[in-house]
């Protein structure tokens, strides 16, 4: 399946729970929201009652955390067959997933465990990728994944890895700067030669996202303000590529709802003024 | 088995059962992590994203334990049950059967039903959204279809009966206060439902209420439940007054779908 190119729609923020009721309250000025997709596959309650709402009035996107693409265990249709239904009555403007594996037979993780780097998942990745997409009739943006090891096995870096795997499916990627900037202090190498490396037409939308610094390692908690470091990569890489669709993705330790507003402004205010789509000021 | 399925196979036996086979997989690099460190950063966060999913759906049976008996139970049953379903939301589904089944636990049998009390309030959350019945629309029944006519749960009911002071004991720990004695002299019956304003809520049932419901549950049109209600109450009159007046409350409170049906005889 041919992937088409996203437009740009703005600064987005993960809509998470304790959100709903504020944000219904308040209207902020979001461009868009990112739903957890999983967080849907169920009849009704809460999550759709205040969806249903929001929906009305902002434009949704969708994002996976438990397709587990890469693993090499049949693909679980009935997995695909919730995201369908979820897909149809969302109506979002893209879906993505992680490029990784989460589980295996009948076991899962729920953590995005990363790929070796070789021919072999490569073409493996190909082959599955072409499934999901034909079966869901859309094309699906991966996301690339923090790491914290290397496997002997990998035969390319990761960035080689994504371009390769663009080169062959044309799929996108949704690119965490977070993970980018997590991977490179855990494997010392230099973010900037990731993000540069990356096709520009491969990238289809932006996380920005706060870690736990540990000293000798960085973990991708998700639960703390973006550093100034994935800003300042951030900033680079927005000025040279333009408008893309980025969002800061928040799951857990959650701030009041301004706090999430002011880094979505600062984003705003990193990026040049042409990029703008709502006149918010 | 290729060597993707190799490398995905040891990395889920080191998760799963602390095989460190996998450490042959990682690559030495310079830096302060050694393998086996970067091997125990995923078998730690794999530990602590499933141990906390436990804590947030069983605060109440965390308070009951104590952490010390809550990490034994959360240790045992990660490696009776480890996760198979893609959404954490299943993950702690058999925790009432795994408290059941295994020791010290299964010697207190109200560890079993408090676990099971919060599972329902977790399943009644985020059940089906089907339309609820309405008074009106029990003036519109005629006279003479009454004893035919089925009365369905919403799908967000769940009935439970304890042996145990499971539920009494859950509130305790919510408001901060000690909970009774686990004893109690007859079954309790309770409801779990979600409310109307989309909150999970839950009732004490009397034993009459209780099989009025069981028996709406088993497909039994209004005439059978009545007499069901009559067993529990001094005459088949009262036992229609029961019934009409657990209507009454399950109406208000949205325990019924309005797709009510009449059995043809
Ligand atoms: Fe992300």
């Amino acid at each position: 399946m041919s992937n088409t190119s996203h437009p740009f729609v703005g600064f987005g923020l993960g809509l998470r729970t304790c959100y709903f009721e504020e944000i219904l309250a308040t209207q902020p000025k979001v461009d868009w929201f990112e739903i957890i997709s999983e967080n849907y596959f169920v009849d009704g309650g809460k999550p759709w009652h205040y969806l249903a709402q929001i929906k009305e009035q902002y434009p949704i996107v969708m994002h996976g955390v438990s397709m587990s693409i890469g693993s090499t265990s049949e693909i679980n249709f009935s997995y695909l067959d919730s995201l369908k239904k979820t897909i149809n009555r969302v109506d979002p403007l893209w879906i993505s997933d992680h490029l990784c594996f989460s589980s295996l037979g009948d076991f899962n993780s729920h953590d995005l465990l990363p790929m070796p780097y070789t021919e072999e998942a490569l073409s493996h990745l190909t082959e599955r990728l072409n499934i999901v997409q034909d079966y869901l009739q859309r094309p699906l943006i991966l996301e690339n994944v923090s790491s914290y090891l290397t496997y002997q096995a990998s035969q390319m870096s990761e960035w080689e890895f994504l371009s390769e795997l663009h080169n062959r499916t044309q799929c996108q990627f949704l690119l965490d700067i977070n993970n980018i900037y997590v991977s490179a202090r855990n494997h010392d190498f230099a973010p900037e030669t990731f993000l540069n490396a990356i096709p520009e037409k491969a990238i289809a939308q932006i996380h920005l996202a706060g870690h736990s610094d540990f000293g000798s390692h960085i973990i991708d908690t998700h639960d703390q303000p973006i550093c100034d470091h994935v800003w300042q990569l951030f900033k680079d890489f927005a000025k040279k590529r333009g408008p893309i669709n980025t969002m800061i993705e928040r799951d857990d330790n959650f701030p009041p709802f301004k706090e999430l507003m002011a880094e979505l402004d600062h984003a705003r205010s990193l990026v040049p003024k042409s990029w703008s789509i709502h006149d918010f000021t | 088995m290729t060597s993707l399925e190799q490398l995905q196979q040891d990395f889920v036996n080191m998760l799963n059962h602390g095989s460190m086979d996998f450490e042959n997989h990682i690559a030495a690099q310079e830096g302060a992590l050694a393998p086996t460190q970067r091997a125990e950063i995923y078998q730690n966060a794999y530990r602590i994203r499933l141990t906390k999913v436990l804590e947030q759906d069983h605060e109440m049976l965390g308070l009951y334990l104590g952490d010390e008996l809550f990490d034994e139970m959360v240790k045992g049953y990660l490696a009776r049950f480890p996760s198979s379903a893609p959404s954490l939301r299943e993950f702690g589904d058999r925790l009432p059967q795994f408290l059941s089944e295994h020791q010290p636990f299964s010697e207190h049998g109200i560890l079993k039903e408090i676990a099971l009390f919060e599972r329902l309030l977790l399943k009644a959350f985020d059940a089906g959204d089907s339309k609820t019945l309405q008074f009106a629309q029990l003036q519109s029944i005629e006279q003479a279809n009454w004893p035919n006519i089925q009365f369905q749960l919403h799908e967000s009911v769940y009935l439970l009966t304890c042996q145990f002071s499971a539920v009494e004991s859950w509130q305790a720990l919510k408001s901060d206060q000690s909970p009774p004695s686990p004893d109690i002299q007859s079954p309790h019956h309770w409801i779990i439902a979600r409310e109307p304003d989309k909150r999970t809520g839950f009732y004490a049932l009397s034993t009459c209420h209780y099989h009025c419901l069981t028996s709406m549950q088993n497909g039994l049109p209004f005439g059978f439940v009545c007499e069901a209600a009559a067993q529990y109450a001094e005459s088949e009159e009262q036992g229609t007054m029961q019934v009409m007046e657990l209507l009454q409350k399950g109406i208000e409170l949205g325990w019924f779908k309005s797709d009510i049906r009449v059995q043809q005889a």
